[in-house]
């Protein structure tokens, strides 16, 4: 089983779960049904996947459709504990990702879901490191204007070993050894006119051709 | 330079700034309160290059050596969206600087899920008490069964009070299906907070009957803090584990068993050590100018 971790409300994550045969969305009403079992030490992890307890053995993969938990998702809930509520609910679910034996396309970093943990400061000295280029960004306070790209963007979508996108082989070779330093199943990468890196994502909406090679993917059984 | 980000009022933020001043070090301090107002202009290749400009001073980032931040939260101009901006600007900034960063901002950051950051901490080869997080009344059952006297506390940063769970409690535990709960193995002993600044370590032993020593005075409850010394194996685990978590300074809460067994909870990246020092006299804020400073005895 594929397991998609997005809202009920997400229309890409129902999209995903529509497209890929044996997956099924867990939901933050999910997250607050009996069931889930995750335990530090040793012993079986269970899910709740759209109000059915799953064995994560039964998990092949999963796809990260959130980088958060909001108050509003969780309407059986008391309205005062809502807030608490949302996050304990990513703190678990950073745990849960921590613990589970599948493959995640787009794995927290220590426990930052959706690429909260996957700021410039990671992937630009990571990019360095792998010889790409990478485009400086400026932060300037108060009204002042920063100039915009001159010419438009490339993009590439990385799953596994395979790379799409209208960019030429030599960005795509080094977006997927990029994506591997950083341990990424999938990711995408925007290049500016002049081939260097200046964005990389793993909370955007996976393009067609990604979307169908991250479903082959992670339908497949992780070897041990 | 060094730059200072806090609260005037936090307390940590005050020692440090102090005892910067102490060593003449070329400190400038940006408050929460003057967010709103910093000019900035900055680049990053990673590394940061440009100017802030804050209360008439201009700090060349290029010639910044050192950052001590411990941001407040809650202030009432922190929502603006200039407050945002430049506390985004200064994170930035903290995570990338070729210096001295008292802590960077995602060091440490599995502090923000409890289960998870243990499991950090027992793979750094410390003792950590077995816990559960569950929504299955019954296996939080079993779990209290197995062990005989639980806690509970929050899965996230939240702070929550911890308390207790025993064989008396078991029908409250039907509360768990409703949201996940973290129930942990009770480890009976006394508390010991230590203080690591990069290789150098300070312990303070906290004796009370509160089963969270930090409410201890809202139940009525007394508490007795005073400075110990732990097994160098142990401390240079610690330093070991700081550094492993990307960090210069820490506060790390452990227990110790009558056994003489030592577990550890948590590992604090932000840790508010004034409360330890002012009951113990013992120097955390002087060791970490002088790390800031470049003049540490571990530099």
């Amino acid at each position: 089983m594929i397991v998609v971790v997005g809202s009920r409300h997400d229309p890409v994550a129902a999209a995903l779960v529509r497209e890929w045969p044996d997956s099924a969305l867990c939901r933050a009403e999910d997250i607050t049904a009996p069931g889930w079992l995750c335990r530090n030490d040793h012993g079986p992890l269970r899910w709740v996947v759209e109000g059915q307890a799953v064995q994560d053995d039964e998990v092949t993969g999963i796809f990260v459709r959130r980088c958060a938990f909001y108050p509003e998702e969780f309407l059986s809930t008391h309205r005062e504990d809502r807030v608490f509520l949302a996050a304990e609910a990513q703190a678990f679910l950073g745990f849960v990702l921590s613990r589970t034996r599948a493959t995640v396309a787009n794995p927290p970093r220590d426990g930052a879901l959706g690429g909260e943990g996957l700021g410039f400061e990671h992937w630009m000295p990571a990019a360095v490191r792998e010889g790409l280029p990478i485009r400086p960004f400026r932060l300037a306070g108060g009204r002042r204007r920063l100039a915009r790209p001159e010419r438009p963007p490339l993009a590439v979508e990385v799953v596994g070993d395979e790379a799409f996108g209208d960019a030429p082989a030599g960005l795509k070779d080094a977006a997927t050894r990029l994506a591997r330093a950083l341990g990424l199943v999938w990711a995408a990468f925007l290049f500016d006119g002049r081939r260097r890196l200046m964005a990389l994502t793993v909370a955007a909406e996976p393009g067609p051709q990604a979307r169908r090679a991250l479903g082959n993917l992670l339908a497949r059984r992780r070897e041990a | 330079m060094i730059l200072v980000w806090g609260p005037a009022d936090d307390p940590p933020v005050e020692h440090v700034l102090e005892a910067l001043h102490d060593r003449g070090a070329p400190a400038v301090h940006i408050d929460d309160d003057a967010l709103p107002a910093l000019d900035f202009e900055v680049g990053f290749s990673p590394r940061p290059a440009g100017r802030l400009r804050s209360a008439g001073t201009t700090i060349e980032l290029e010639k910044l050596t050192g950052l001590y931040l411990r941001p407040g939260e809650d202030r009432p101009d922190s929502r603006r969206p200039e407050s945002v901006k430049a506390a985004a600007m200064l994170m930035a900034v903290a995570a990338s600087a070729p210096a001295t960063v008292v802590n960077r901002p995602f060091a440490g950051r599995s502090n923000g899920s409890k289960p998870l950051h243990l499991q950090q901490i027992a793979n750094a080869g410390l003792k950590v008490p077995e816990t559960l997080v569950t929504t299955d009344p019954a296996a939080a059952l079993d779990f209290l069964r197995e062990h005989g006297r639980l806690v509970y506390k929050s899965i996230s940063a939240v702070r929550s009070i911890v308390a207790t769970l025993d064989s008396d409690d078991q029908d409250r535990l039907a509360g768990v299906a409703t949201g996940p709960v973290q129930l942990q193995r009770w480890i009976a002993g006394t508390d010991v907070r230590v203080h690591v600044v990069k290789e150098r370590w300070w312990a303070t032993a906290i004796e009370s009957e509160a089963d969270d020593y930090r409410y201890a005075a809202r139940d009525g409850l007394a508490i007795a803090m005073r400075p110990i010394e732990i097994p160098p194996e142990l401390g240079h685990r610690l330093v070991r584990l700081t550094a492993a978590m990307g960090l210069l300074v820490s506060g790390i809460d452990l227990r110790r068993t009558k056994g003489d067994e030592w577990f550890c909870f948590e590992v604090n990246p932000s840790p508010g050590f004034t409360y330890y020092e002012e009951a113990t006299g013992q120097p955390i804020a002087e060791a970490i100018a002088d790390l800031l400073c470049g003049t540490d005895p571990g530099g």
